[in-house]
Formats: structure tokens, C-alpha cells, sequence
């Protein structure tokens, strides 16, 4: 046991909780033991062996339960690539694109299948897919997604409160609204009549632990209500929620900055709180619980992990040392193990460390923790949180500038379209953060912190949508140089 | 999120719907166009056929008795099938059918399936369609009932709980929330770590109304902190029981230093013969509890921090400008020192996977005397 690796203290008061906590630990601690002092690899072979047989051989009959999501199998399969570093030839992306062609559905937005209703997820996966395998003209994918119809879509299944149904007589809840949100950005079709209302929903979701829960619901019992806004969350906090709440936070940024009203307002202090008391102690090598007292998952990696990412955005100062404006007041320290740098507010070394020892299946394909089976979601989620805590994405006023001065508007513009644009792509790395656990063998790309797509696929997809031509990067970002 | 699972139910009629004369009629719909689509999935043959059945009905509308049977086949075999749950509605709808048969069905599914977002969403549906009738208040009733009956087979179940809320939100009678402080009360007995409980408590108590018996808020305020101390001494590191005292501050707008006493006793090592004094508004820890507790080291730098900062609004150090000037330096970050060793602490010792919120939280409260 390293020093560290004190068991979570149940002050010989046990309960169900305590029960399997103490359990998981037990797991996880064997894992450490078993691989010793060696340095972790990541398999990257063997994820490759996993994902290549889901995606040319196909999925075994246990995946019937995700019939309805054959979008998502794609899109994970397909981004799991795109962070492992591994393109596709042109036979294989055109048959992606075939395949994904036929979940859209005649009345716009794509179904879970072919013949399936119109549904705000498989809408965002098949879009992200596109963006991965697609291009412009005939067959190509692109020019074939019915936008028009799909905005139609979108507008059937909004609700007055500003939030959405995911599909027409489903239920509402803010992985529907994320969806839909990076759907209309990266597609040109975010308006402000189509987002009326929404950063208020979103809002209004926040617990008094300071994440997101899935929904919220106006209050209509009896007697005067004694909130503010009588729209209490329904569920608590919620990793997978906070993600896709805070992500729609920033994707409406836009709407929030140009409006004159009163704003609605989140609580970013207990949202910082809750997502770190989300990271595991040493014992449960550093992984991320999606809620309070539950246990640690690998794919709260990228919901809870890839948030961080997001916080800078929002106004909180992560990162002290540096400062955009003066990249000479960043601090070269040679001397200083990049685990005292003040790089992130979460432990990205242990995040690591539990992908590498825990997250991944001795046959291929990574899971959420041993024992378990590997599947296509976990893979994908492990892998963008392995590359949220290997590199650090962020935007950049000096990207952003950069955009600005090759914008060309056209004609009855949206006044907002250049920001959402600009606000979208001025992601970039910072130069000199990037930390890779044991080795450089094992680095993934970089995956954008909002759509997690790659940069460069959510730059080809909107370069194409807002017919704008991408400038290349032409500056080293500011950062803690090392 | 949980993943994947397959179910495959056993004691079924193998017949497929291609054999059945009554749906002779029909011509089955292959799924795709394409010969050879990418990532595919391998159905069972059950699936296959009644999939290609289901798509052909969609495709030409229909909306009958027979059209129940081939959904619930299909929820049977994928619950989370959406396309086919809302034509089910559409259908239920179309041929106007009393709603008990349907009610009944969802009772065996849900306890089936109890981790299927679609299957709690139909509830809600029929459960709508029945606000406004007679019978409101029993069919709501009796969903608590359910609900209650789900969480003991799946104490943290998501879906359940947001259901819960829902129902309470949407159905206006005072007598269903008579007892909900009870029923939060028996699934913190069972276990004082269930934080979809303690969540549960906080939405029955502060944001759903006010209930007969209620109505002095400062007494139901001091009630809840009471309530959560006690859980607290029981378990001091239970990050749930916490959370919810800082909500119960939050909301009420009180401050945290009015706990001081009571954080003390848990912000320092364990100490057999300290307290034998009985002080309900201070309930020690429990003899076996282990200690300092983190969150109770948390929560005092945070009294610390707030204290420091009020000190300047309230004008201390501006006199103390005036009057002392040498001075200010060292009375402003008194209170400052303070929390600055606990978050230290926290970092170094206690809480060391936190280490560089804890180093943030220091920096931030710099930044911002
Ligand atoms: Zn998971």
C-alpha cells in the first residue's frame, strides 16, 4: 500500500454505502499491488483490436438495449480513433457516412436507427460522426443534413420554460439541451428565438451541492413557495448532468453577453467545490464519482474531469501563475516537479493513473472498473478523460483574435453567428501543459472541451458551415513553459 | 453511468410474428437500405422479426389492439426502444383504452427495468393523463407507494427518486406530502450515506412548499440543523450529511460561524475523555468516530475566510488604518493565517488528492483580501 492509501474512514458506523465503498476499495488497491512500481502503458493496440471488431464485425446481441443508440456506437468507435491518433481510409468513411445518412429522419434531426423517431442524442452523435468521417458535396455527408428541417425539429420540442423535450412526447432533461446546443453550433443553426429561456432552465438545475441535476420542474403544491424561482432540480447533483449544464452554460455565452436583461446566474464557487470533492482519494486511485457517496467510474473521467477544462471560462482563475496578456509572467521552472505547478484544480496525474491501472480490460477496450467488461461508451469516456487530464485546452484571447481578423460576414447575418464562431473555435492548448503519464507513449490527442471532437474535426465541420476559411495557428499560446 | 446490459426474457411465445396469421397482412421492413452498415448489432431473431413488423406499422400508421401486443414485445426484449414507447402512447391514446390494464403492465416493467429512463417517462405520461381526473389523488397515491417499494430494491436509483419529485411537484394535495419527512427519515436510518436521500430531504423541505405545521421557518430551520448534527456525530465523514448542513445555511442565508462550536468539536483529533456533557445543539462525535474529519476542517476555513473578509466590510481595518497604520498588515490577515494553515493542513495531511484546490482556495482568498 502506498503511504497514502488510507481507507475511507466509516467511523465503525457501516451502512450499504460504506458496504460497497470498502469493497471497491479492496479492488482497486489490488490493482496498484498487482502492477507494482511499473509504469503504466496504455494499450492502445489493444483498444484499437476492441474498437475495430465493434465497428467492422459488429456488436454482440447483449447491445440490443442500445439499439435505439446506434449513433452513439458510431460516434464513440469513431472518436475513440480520433483520440487514439488513428485516421481512416476513405473506403471506411464513406461507409460511415452511408450509415449514418440513414438514421435522418424524413421530418428532420436523426433517429436512434434507421426508421426511428427524431431524437435530440442520436442527433448530436450522428452530427459528431459527420464531423469525424464527413466532407462537403455529394455523398459526403455534410451537405446532406437537412437543416432547415432539423431547426424545425429543434423548435417542435421546446418548451416554454426554455428547456426541451428529447424527442416529442419524451421527457426533458439538460443532456437534451447539450445536444441540441452543440448540434445547432457546429451546423450554423443556433438562433436566439431557438435558445429564449434556456440559459435560465439551465440554471435553475443547479443543487445546493453546487452540481447539476437532470431537470428541473416548477413546484405547484399547496402554499407559498419559499424560493426565489419555484423550479426545484429534480434529482441531485449528477457528473454526466454537470457536464452537459455547465458545457450549455458556455455554448450560450453568446446569447448571455448580448442580452440586457436580467441574467440568470450559476453558482460557481460550489460548482468548483462539488466537482473536486467528485475525484477519489489515493485508495480509489484518483477516479471520479459522478455523485456524493457513490463509487468511482471511469467515465466520470470525461464528464467530471473534462469540466475542468470548462471552468476558466466562467470566470474562475485556475491558474494564477499565468496570465494570457503577459506570457512573460509565466513561471519557467525547471527545477519544479510539474506536480507542484499549479496547473489544474484537480489531480491529473491520479486521474491518469486510474484509467492506466483500472480503467483498462486486459482483452481491449476500457471499462468503468475492474471487474467489469469493457464496452464502447466506457472506452470513449476514458479516453477523452484520459486526454482532459493529459492536456489542457482552453480558450485563447490570442486564437480568438486570430479568427476575428479572417472573418468574412455575409448578408442578413445573425449578429451573433461571428461570436458563437469565434467563441466555439478559439479553443487551443496551452503550450507546455501537457503531462503525460508514463511516457509519451501513451499521449492521446487533445479533444475540444466543449464538443469533444478533436479541434481540427470541429474546425473543418464549422469552417464549412459558416463558410469561413480557418487560419492556421500562428503563435505559441501562453503558458506555464516547462 | 451504468452501461450495457442485455435481457432477454425466458418464458415467452417463440412464435414469430412472420408465423402469426393475424399479421399476414403486414409486410416486415428491413432495417436498412444500405447492404453493409457499420457496427452493426446481432439480434436475436425475436427482435429482428418484430423490429421489421414494428417499422412497417409505423410507416403505414396503424394504430390497434394488435399494435400493443408488438410494442410490448419489443419494450420486452429493448426497454429502452424510445420510438417504440411513443407510438405505444400514441396508440394508447387513439384507441382510448382504459388505463388500468396499461398501469398494471408499467408496475411489472419498472420493477424490471428499473434503470430505463423510457419506462419512468411512460409513468409519467399515464399519470398525466390522470391529473386532472377523479381519482387524482390516488393514482398519485399510489405512484408514492411504488416509488417507495422501487427505492428498497435500488436505494440511489436516479430515475426513481427524480420521479418521486416530480410526482410531488405535479399533484397538488397536501395529505401526499404528510409523510415524506418520515419516509426521507427511514431511508436515512438505513443508511445515513444515501445522498439521493439527503437531496430528497432538502427538495421536501425547502423547495416544495410550505406544509401545515411549517410555517415558522426559523423553527424548521433550526430543526433541520439539529436533525443533520445529530446525523453527523453518528458518522462525522459522511461528505452527504455536510453538504446538506452548508445547504441548509446557504438557503437560510446564515452564517457558517454560528456553527463554530459545533465544527470544533470535529476539526481536531480524537480524544477519548474530552466531552460527557449532553448538548443537543453540539452533539459530539461518536466514540469511535474518526477524527479531524475533513469536511469539518473545510468548513472551519471557511468561517476563518468569511470572518477575515468581514472584518474589512464592517470597517475594522479602515480604523485600524487610520489609527494603526503599521498594523493593518498583520490584523488583515489574522484571520486569513487561520484558514490558511487548516487549507494547508488539508493539502499536506489530510485531504492530499485535493492538494491543489486546497493550494487555489489559499491563493483566491489572497487574491481577493
Ligand atoms: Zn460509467
Amino acid at each position: 500500500m502506498r503511504p497514502s492509501q488510507k481507507p475511507t474512514p466509516i467511523d465503525a458506523f457501516p451502512t450499504p454505502t460504506s458496504h460497497t465503498q470498502a469493497e471497491t476499495e479492496a479492488v482497486l488497491l489490488k490493482h496498484t499491488l498487482d502492477n507494482g512500481d511499473a509504469k503504466p502503458v496504455l494499450e492502445k493496440n489493444a483498444h484499437l483490436q476492441f474498437l475495430i471488431r465493434n465497428f467492422v464485425q459488429g456488436f454482440p446481441q447483449r447491445y440490443t438495449s442500445q439499439d435505439a443508440s446506434q449513433p452513439w456506437l458510431l460516434c464513440w468507435i469513431l472518436q475513440s480513433f480520433s483520440v487514439l491518433q488513428v485516421g481512416m481510409d476513405p473506403n471506411n468513411k464513406q461507409r460511415s457516412i452511408d450509415t449514418i445518412m440513414e438514421w435522418q429522419h424524413p421530418d428532420g434531426g436523426f433517429g436512434g436507427g434507421p426508421g426511428q423517431s427524431a431524437h435530440l442524442l442520436p442527433t448530436y452523435a450522428a452530427v459528431c460522426a459527420l464531423a469525424i468521417v464527413g466532407r462537403p458535396g455529394p455523398n459526403g455527408g455534410w451537405d446532406q443534413i437537412d437543416r432547415t428541417k432539423m431547426y424545425n425539429f429543434f423548435m417542435s420540442v421546446k418548451q416554454p420554460d426554455g428547456s426541451f423535450l428529447v424527442a416529442e412526447h419524451a421527457e426533458v432533461d439538460v443532456r437534451g439541451i447539450y445536444c441540441l446546443l452543440v448540434t445547432a453550433t457546429l451546423l450554423d443553426i443556433l438562433t436566439p428565438e431557438l435558445v429564449e429561456g434556456t440559459a435560465s432552465f439551465i440554471a435553475s438545475c443547479q443543487t445546493y451541492e453546487g452540481g447539476f441535476s437532470s431537470s428541473s420542474q416548477p413546484y405547484f403544491g399547496p402554499g407559498p413557495t419559499l424560493l426565489d424561482s419555484p423550479r426545484p432540480a429534480l434529482g441531485e447533483a449528477h457528473g454526466g448532468y454537470t457536464y452537459c449544464a455547465l458545457a450549455s452554460w458556455i455554448l450560450l455565452q453568446p446569447f448571455l453577453n448580448a442580452s440586457t436583461g436580467p441574467k440568470p446566474t450559476v453558482n460557481t464557487k460550489n460548482l468548483v467545490r462539488w466537482l473536486v470533492q467528485m475525484q477519489g482519494t489515493e485508495i480509489e486511485l484518483g477516479g471520479f464519482k459522478g455523485r456524493t457517496n457513490k463509487l468511482v467510474d471511469g467515465c466520470y473521467s470525461w464528464w467530471v474531469g473534462g469540466s475542468f477544462a470548462l471552468l476558466e471560462s466562467i470566470g474562475v482563475n485556475v491558474n494564477h501563475n499565468h496570465d494570457t496578456n503577459d506570457p512573460a509572467k509565466a513561471k519557467p521552472d525547471a527545477e519544479e516537479s510539474w506536480d507542484d505547478v499549479d496547473d489544474d484544480l484537480f489531480n491529473r496525474k491520479a486521474l491518469q493513473e486510474y484509467i492506466l491501472f483500472a480503467g483498462q480490460h486486459p482483452a481491449g477496450g476500457l471499462r468503468d472498473k475492474p471487474p467489469k467488461n469493457a464496452d464502447a461508451y466506457h472506452t470513449m469516456y476514458c479516453l477523452a478523460g484520459l486526454s482532459s487530464a493529459q492536456h489542457r485546452v482552453i480558450q485563447s484571447p490570442a486564437r480568438r483574435a486570430e479568427l476575428a481578423r479572417s472573418w468574412t460576414s455575409s448578408a442578413n447575418d445573425n449578429p451573433l453567428r461571428e461570436d458563437i464562431f469565434l467563441h466555439s473555435l478559439s479553443w487551443v492548448e496551452e503550450e507546455g501543459t501537457s503531462k503525460i503519464i508514463g511516457g509519451a507513449a501513451n499521449r492521446v490527442n487533445a479533444t475540444h472541451p466543449l464538443f469533444n471532437l478533436t479541434v481540427t474535426h470541429a474546425e473543418g465541420i464549422m469552417g464549412h458551415f459558416y463558410k469561413q476559411t480557418i487560419p492556421p495557428k500562428s503563435f505559441r499560446a501562453p503558458g506555464p513553459a516547462s | 453511468m451504468p452501461s450495457a446490459s442485455s435481457s432477454t426474457p425466458k418464458d415467452e411465445p417463440k412464435t414469430l410474428f412472420s408465423e402469426r396469421p393475424e399479421w399476414a397482412d403486414v409486410q416486415a421492413l428491413e432495417q436498412y437500405e444500405i447492404s453493409n452498415p457499420l457496427a452493426p448489432i446481432f439480434y436475436s431473431e425475436e427482435y429482428k422479426d418484430a423490429t421489421g413488423y414494428f417499422r412497417a406499422i409505423v410507416k403505414k400508421g396503424e394504430m390497434s389492439e394488435r399494435v400493443m401486443e408488438l410494442t410490448e414485445f419489443i419494450i420486452r426484449h429493448n426497454p429502452a426502444h424510445y420510438t417504440v414507447w411513443q407510438y405505444r402512447y400514441k396508440t394508447l391514446l387513439a384507441l382510448q383504452s382504459p388505463l388500468e390494464a396499461e398501469i398494471k403492465l408499467m408496475d411489472e416493467l419498472a420493477v424490471k427495468f428499473l434503470k430505463t429512463y423510457q419506462v419512468w417517462h411512460h409513468r409519467r405520461l399515464l399519470l398525466l393523463l390522470q391529473r386532472d381526473s377523479s381519482n387524482s389523488f390516488s393514482a398519485a397515491a399510489k405512484e408514492l407507494a411504488f416509488v417507495a417499494q422501487s427505492l428498497k430494491a435500488d436505494e440511489k436509483n436516479y430515475h426513481t427518486w427524480s420521479h418521486r419529485q416530480w410526482v410531488l411537484s405535479q399533484f397538488d394535495h397536501e395529505d401526499l406530502c404528510a409523510s415524506e419527512l418520515d419516509f426521507v427519515d427511514d431511508m436515512l436510518n438505513h443508511d445515513v450515506r444515501n445522498n439521493s436521500a439527503w437531496h430528497h430531504r432538502f427538495f421536501v423541505v425547502f423547495q416544495s412548499g410550505v406544509r401545515e405545521g411549517e410555517e415558522d421557518r426559523a423553527r424548521v430551520v433550526k430543526r433541520e440543523l439539529t436533525y443533520t448534527k445529530q446525523n453527523i456525530s453518528l458518522a462525522p465523514n459522511n461528505p452527504s450529511a455536510w453538504n446538506y448542513l452548508r445547504g441548509v445555511l446557504d438557503y437560510s442565508k446564515m452564517p457558517y460561524a454560528q456553527l463554530t462550536s459545533f465544527v470544533n468539536l470535529y476539526a481536531v483529533p480524537t480524544d477519548s475523555d474530552v466531552i460527557d456533557i449532553v448538548d443537543l445543539d453540539n452533539p459530539p462525535p461518536s466514540k469511535d468516530a474518526q477524527l479531524p474529519c475533513v469536511a469539518a476542517l473545510e468548513f472551519l476555513a471557511d468561517i476563518y475566510e468569511k470572518r477575515g473578509k468581514d472584518d474589512e466590510e464592517y470597517g475594522t481595518t479602515a480604523a485600524v488604518e487610520v489609527y494603526f497604520p503599521s498594523f493593518l498588515h498583520f490584523l488583515e490577515s489574522n484571520e486569513l493565517i487561520l484558514s490558511k494553515q487548516v487549507w494547508k493542513s488539508l493539502a499536506h495531511e489530510h485531504d492530499t488528492i485535493r492538494q491543489k484546490y486546497w493550494e487555489y482556495r489559499i491563493r483566491e482568498a489572497l487574491v481577493n483580501a
